[in-house]
């Protein structure tokens, strides 16, 4: 069967792939000489049939009939626990850069936003075991501007509480201060401020992180910078 | 920041099976195919979390670490055998594309991978195919035409150029 001069671009792909009748491919060759828009397609996908041959002669696993065998560690029933160690190697790299997530000192936002901080890694993984690692956001409370983020590492003697702070007083001295669930408050850490009004400091409490109610950085006057609740 | 969290989770379960498909066949050691995989995701969600070809980069990721490591295993020297390390990279390199072509043809759609697996791979002509897939001849032309426009689409998505 021939093609009308039409439909004889649609002829490439059988061209490159291969299968035209004598005919079409006698067709679709004198067409190419004077078709410039044909020329430059081939030229795109000329190469196809080298590309295609890696595949091997049967074009591999898509296009055989037979289902092929699946090795064992291939396959994906432990996917989530395998997102677990994933996500807790996320929480370990993400306290070597700097990432920083602007916080809206709007109250309302402001809970909300630390109790999503909060639940986030829990509600993303269900059926898992705890993270090692949890993150929160402290959310600045209203007239301040500052941007910390608080990584909490489970140890056996307590939580490692790491702290980085950005966009903080650049004079005087800063604390943070952890809050137990009866509304006891401890001193974790305090560092002076420096004048880029960065710092990032390592603190530690004896409470485990779901002992931890609430988690507050202050100047050392007392007043609250920042918090972040649980 | 549970962002992050997110992020790195929807990369693992969009992307997670082909890499390890990818990783799989070109290390054939199954042992270190999640490490590998994990540790391609991290590098990208460090590096480029919002790349605008996500799949390519991560395929281009999962290739330099492999050869990588490849090439630190030949030089261990409690390592007897002697590897040619170009040697092994150009296996390697061949191992990659064959998985990537597989892969193109896997997300082809079926319609056109069926045109492809005919036309191609067993050799029919045309007329053929048309009996062989119950459409006419020119169905099958229009769709060998869009099955080798899109292959070559999708394999460009996948970093594979040549």
């Amino acid at each position: 069967m021939t093609t009308g001069s039409d439909d004889l671009h649609v002829l490439l792909g059988a061209y490159v792939l291969g299968g035209l009748s004598d005919d079409d491919h006698r067709a679709f060759s004198e067409h190419l000489r004077s078709c410039r828009q044909c020329q430059t397609e081939l030229g795109q996908v000329s190469g196809m049939p080298r590309l295609l041959d890696l595949a091997g002669p049967e074009g591999g696993p898509h296009l055989t009939d037979t289902p092929v065998a699946v090795p064992a560690p291939l396959m994906t029933d432990h996917d989530d626990e395998h997102l677990v160690t994933l996500l807790g190697e996320v929480a370990r790299r993400r306290r070597r850069r700097r990432a920083w997530m602007s916080v809206v000192a709007a109250a309302a936002a402001v809970v909300l936003f630390a109790a999503g901080a909060w639940l986030g890694p829990q509600l993303l993984t269900p059926t898992t075991p705890t993270l090692p690692t949890t993150h929160v956001a402290a959310a600045a409370v209203a007239g301040s501007q500052v941007r910390i983020d608080i990584a909490l590492v489970t140890r056996g003697w307590g939580t490692q509480l790491d702290v980085n702070c950005e966009d903080m007083p650049t004079n005087g001295e800063l604390a943070l201060w952890v809050i137990d669930r009866s509304g006891r408050a401890t001193s974790a850490a305090s560092w002076r401020a420096t004048p880029a009004g960065y710092s990032r400091v390592t603190g530690a409490t004896a409470l485990r992180p779901n002992e931890i109610q609430a988690l507050e950085v202050r100047t050392g006057t007392g007043k609250v910078l920042a918090e972040a609740r649980t | 920041m549970p962002l992050d969290d997110e992020a790195v989770a929807e990369i693992y379960r969009e992307h997670g099976p082909m890499l390890r498909r990818v990783v799989w066949r070109a290390t054939s050691d199954a042992n270190r195919v999640e490490d590998i995989v994990q540790e391609v995701i991290l590098r990208v969600w460090k590096q480029a979390p919002e790349a605008d070809n996500l799949r390519a980069y991560l395929i281009t990721t999962a290739r330099h670490l492999i050869v990588d490591q490849h090439r630190a295993a030949g030089r261990r020297p409690q390592q007897a055998q002697l590897v040619d390390v170009a040697e092994a990279d150009s296996a390697l390199d061949r191992a990659l594309d064959q998985v990537l072509v597989e892969e193109a043809l896997g997300r082809l759609q079926t319609n056109h991978r069926e045109i492809v697996r005919y036309l191609y791979f067993e050799r029919l002509t045309v007329a053929e195919t048309s009996t062989r897939v119950g459409v006419p001849e020119g169905t099958v032309k229009s769709r060998a035409y869009y099955a080798v426009r899109n292959l070559r689409v999708i394999l460009d998505e996948m970093g594979v150029t040549r």
